[in-house]
């Protein structure tokens, strides 16, 4: 059978999980545009130097070799 | 087949206070009319507060990503193809992960031994059987000088790495965490020193290596944790967790607090993986979809789904510059997705079976897969 009586227990979760959202309602925010706006941005100045997005020529990435190395 | 533990029930609630029911005794009746008061005051705030949140959230949501993101070049054609396969694990590829050099890789598998491969010519350099079956972590140590793993033992030991191959690594084991059910993830932080621990027991947690020491504890997850990634090194001191509470949790690493919070996943959050700058973060998950979510925002900024992908996501990861998003799924494949523009590049079949886990490289050259299908495939 559960408890009806409130516990300790319960009330300390309660009492957490208002603390806890009170914390989070607190916190600073910015609007998605200016978010989304930086995202873009960081993107744009490191795509050039992504090799998965501009591939790097075979004989500089060693996973495109033909042949796996082996080390004698 | 291991299914992860459903929801805990936590904290449980405790027997009952016999006393606490009779009627007979005056006091005793207003202190539980208090206690409800106040525990019914506390539900009504709480509701209140959420509904503030989500109002909050709501009037900076005034546009989408991918929107900004229209006039951004679209990306090529991809060729990515499978440049080696590691094969040596007798079971299921349950985790894996990068060294610092590039070249190398730990991953760990459900038959219980963790591997050291040189990923450039698929050689096995080290190999450790742990006492467990289900090692569902692993982590190689910045330094390169040792690898972290754990799973069904509950615990995360680490291993140095030796020079002599013929050493038995068993040896010098060292046992760090302690946790009351199976190790999900862990990781180094920036140093040899520490190392973080998520865990079925719904906390994460931050060890001292040398000591042993739980250094801090972070709870607030109503279910087991499954993934961590840490913050970049250059935002701070902090890091993210999902479970399967659906939640995914950003923790301050100092004070142990949450500092905040989202769930608008519909399943269990497999992976998180923080976006190049840090100021955002990707998250996979048993629903099928990865999402991102962005912090300065404080909360959702794009979804990744197709009405085709119906298989659970297990593991995700950003190219260098984060304009791509790589997901694991449960359907053997690995979507690639244009992080900005919301749409999938290209979608890579090879494994033959579950992918399990998935790394990018350091340097952003290549990524690598683990996958039911006992082996590891490094793509470029």
């Amino acid at each position: 059978m559960s408890s009806k009586a409130p516990s300790a227990n319960n009330l300390n979760q309660a009492r957490q999980t208002v603390q806890q959202l009170r914390l989070e309602a607190r916190i600073e925010r910015i609007k998605i545009s200016q978010a989304s706006a930086d995202i873009v941005k960081y993107c744009n100045q490191h795509q050039k130097s992504d090799p998965l997005i501009m591939g790097i020529p075979a004989s500089e990435n060693p996973f495109k070799e033909k042949k796996p190395c082996t080390v004698l | 087949q291991l299914r992860r533990c459903k929801p805990l029930h936590w904290p449980s609630l405790p027997a009952q206070r016999k006393y606490m029911r009779s009627p007979l005794i005056p006091e005793m009746a207003t202190q539980e009319v208090q206690l409800n008061e106040t525990l019914a005051h506390l539900k009504t705030e709480s509701e209140t507060l959420k509904t503030k949140l989500e109002e909050e959230r709501a009037k900076l949501h005034d546009v989408e990503l991918h929107q900004v993101a229209e006039k951004v070049e679209a990306l090529g054609q991809f060729v990515m193809k499978t440049r080696r396969t590691l094969k040596g694990h007798g079971n299921k590829v349950l985790c894996m992960d990068w060294c610092k050099d590039k070249r190398r890789i730990v991953s760990s598998s459900q038959d219980g031994k963790v591997i050291v491969w040189d990923a450039f010519t698929t050689n096995k350099e080290h190999a450790v059987t742990m006492p467990c079956t289900w090692v569902m972590a692993c982590a190689y140590a910045p330094s390169g000088c040792a690898v972290a793993c754990g799973g069904l033992d509950n615990k995360c030991s680490v291993y140095p790495l030796s020079l002599d191959k013929n050493e038995n690594l068993a040896a010098k084991k060292k046992s760090v965490a302690m946790h009351t059910n199976y190790l999900s993830a862990c990781s180094f932080t920036n140093s040899d020193m520490q190392i973080l621990t998520s865990s079925g027991d719904g906390t994460c947690a931050l060890w001292d290596v040398e000591s042993g020491q739980l250094l801090q504890s972070f709870h607030g997850h109503a279910a087991d944790v499954l993934c961590l990634d840490l913050a970049p090194s250059e935002t701070g001191n902090t890091f993210v967790s999902g479970g399967c509470d659906k939640k995914a949790n950003v923790w301050d690493m100092r004070s142990g607090q949450c500092i905040q919070s989202f769930e608008t996943h519909e399943s269990d959050i497999n992976s998180v993986r923080y976006y190049p700058s840090g100021d955002a973060f990707a998250s996979g998950s048993d629903d099928a979809t990865c999402r991102l979510y962005d912090l300065r925002a404080d909360r959702e900024v794009a979804i990744y789904s197709k009405e085709s992908i119906i298989f659970g996501v297990s593991s995700v990861d950003f190219s260098l510059s984060g304009r791509l998003l790589f997901g694991g799924y449960n359907d053997y494949t690995i979507n690639v997705w244009d992080v900005l523009k919301g749409t999938r590049v290209s979608i890579l079949f090879g494994h033959e079976n579950r992918v399990s886990t998935l790394r990018v490289s350091p340097d952003g050259t290549a990524f690598c897969t683990g996958s039911w299908d006992h082996t590891l495939r490094i793509w470029a």
